[in-house]
């Protein structure tokens, strides 16, 4: 290692111990650079270690994680130091495995999913934090979507229909969501609707807010089922959609009531 | 040169079906040819223009009502076809006289009349009459095979069309969803933090 030029003193005496390269730079090759900025490298973590470099993770790493007594910090931010010619801080996404004490200070600047407490967010920032969140399992139901997005007042924009449940009468029998008429025009509208945020569902149950219909062949089938129901939906003509959105806000259901 | 063939009744002789040709240029109005056959014999006459405006001006009808009244008559296949009497009646010796009326409840008004004369070579009109018919046939089936493959495409496009708009909708809501989901979760843990804070700030004002 005497022979490395020295590029820079920014890792001055400060110890590294890397575990695992990454598909683009080897292990060697990531010691090699440290060392190139004054750092210096060990093959297994000690007292003076300043963290463990992982690329990958593998048998080794996850000892050392499981031991608890080391920071494991990715590869990623290695490279970033020496792209950056700098030593960056670590943020939440460099970090693989974080010691009690580091995860304290961290818990007192980033939330759990890394976001800053203190210094403002940006869209790419927030893009990569969503994109390291796993995906949700639990998908917040869409009444939620609709109260949030009255509580900060998006809800005149695109999604005009948040709050309607539509039953669109493109079957051939009503109520029956195995005879879909494969032409119906209707089929688009359900589309329109569920785009622009309706829950569009395919029979007639309590609770629905609209039937939209074109011609007027189930018309009375769907009134009859109506009177059995406590909440009465509208049954409105397919142009109520149009309308709608063309002008980009629900409009009045009583011009179009059938 | 256009032409249209159709089955009509005569009112003198009901039984048999007559077959009523007629061919003009461009427009009816600007005279045409009759021939009426029966399978057997045939009779042709001819409207030159000059007698529509006549017969127009005699109705004291507008000309070009006048001519779509006549097409009507003589040209559509109106389905109640019983709206017209068409007759034919040997006037002198060789000389036939074709009329045709419009039928209004109880009375009929005549909408004009020819001479037709017989014609020695009846076969060669009646081929032409079938030919005629063959020729359209021909035409209307291939014009059909084109517009039912025509239907197919279209069918299939908007298939495809609606598919891959649904699969627009279902990522715009599957994306809308997580991004949702994942911001209440960010959005909550700020909460957290506030109130934590918040306690902190009543805890150190009671001391």
């Amino acid at each position: 290692l005497t022979t490395i030029d020295k590029q820079s003193s920014m890792f001055e005496d400060v110890e590294f111990c890397v575990m695992s390269g990454t598909n683009e730079h080897s292990k060697t090759d990531l010691e090699t650079k440290i060392a190139s900025c004054g750092g210096i490298v060990v093959q297994n973590p000690g007292q003076d270690t300043y963290c463990v470099i992982a690329g990958s993770i593998n048998v080794r790493v996850k000892n050392i994680i499981s031991s608890d007594k080391h920071d494991v910090v990715g590869a990623t931010w290695l490279l970033e130091c020496f792209n950056n010619k700098t030593f960056t801080p670590w943020q939440p996404q460099h970090m693989i495995h974080m010691s009690p004490s580091t995860k304290e200070h961290f818990a007192s600047e980033y939330d759990l999913h890394g976001d800053s407490y203190i210094t403002d967010t940006n869209e790419n920032e927030l893009k990569d934090m969503f994109n390291r969140m796993p995906n949700m399992k639990e998908k917040v139901p869409l009444d939620m979507i609709a109260e949030l997005e009255h509580r900060y007042s998006w809800d005149n924009s695109s999604n005009i229909f948040r709050r309607c449940v539509v039953y669109v009468d493109y079957f051939a029998t009503v109520n029956n969501p195995d005879t879909k008429i494969d032409t119906s025009s209707l089929r688009i509208t359900a589309l329109q609707l569920r785009f622009h945020g309706a829950r569009v569902t395919s029979n007639l149950h309590e609770g629905l807010s609209h039937v939209v219909v074109d011609d007027l062949t189930h018309l009375e089938e769907i009134k009859s089922v109506r009177r059995t129901f406590e909440k009465k939906f509208k049954i409105v003509s397919k142009s109520w959609v149009t309308d709608s959105l063309n002008m980009k806000e629900i409009k009045e259901e009583h011009r179009y009531l059938l | 040169m256009e032409k249209n063939v159709q089955r009509i009744c005569l009112t003198s002789n009901p039984g048999p079906a007559y077959f009523l040709q007629v061919d003009w240029k461009k427009d009816l109005g600007n005279g045409f040819n009759v021939t009426l056959c029966d399978g057997s014999s045939a009779w042709t006459g001819q409207v030159p223009e000059d007698d529509i405006s006549k017969e127009a001006s005699d109705m004291e009808m507008d000309r070009q009502k006048y001519v779509d009244e006549l097409k009507k008559a003589l040209v559509l296949n109106v389905p109640t076809t019983n709206k017209y009497n068409y007759d034919l009646v040997e006037d002198p010796v060789d000389c036939y006289s074709f009329t045709y009326e419009k039928k209004l409840r109880d009375l009929s008004f005549k909408l004009g009349s020819l001479r037709l004369t017989k014609s020695q070579n009846p076969a060669e009109i009646i081929r032409e009459v079938i030919i005629y018919c063959l020729n359209s046939m021909a035409k209307l089936h291939s014009q059909n095979d084109h517009l039912q493959k025509e239907n197919g495409r279209l069918q299939s496009d908007w298939k495809d069309m609606h598919e891959q708009l649904e699969t627009f909708v279902n990522a715009k809501e599957e994306l809308e969803q997580d991004l949702y989901t994942k911001f209440t979760h960010v959005l909550n843990e700020k909460k957290v933090k506030i109130r934590s804070l918040k306690e902190k700030l009543e805890h150190n004002d009671q001391k």
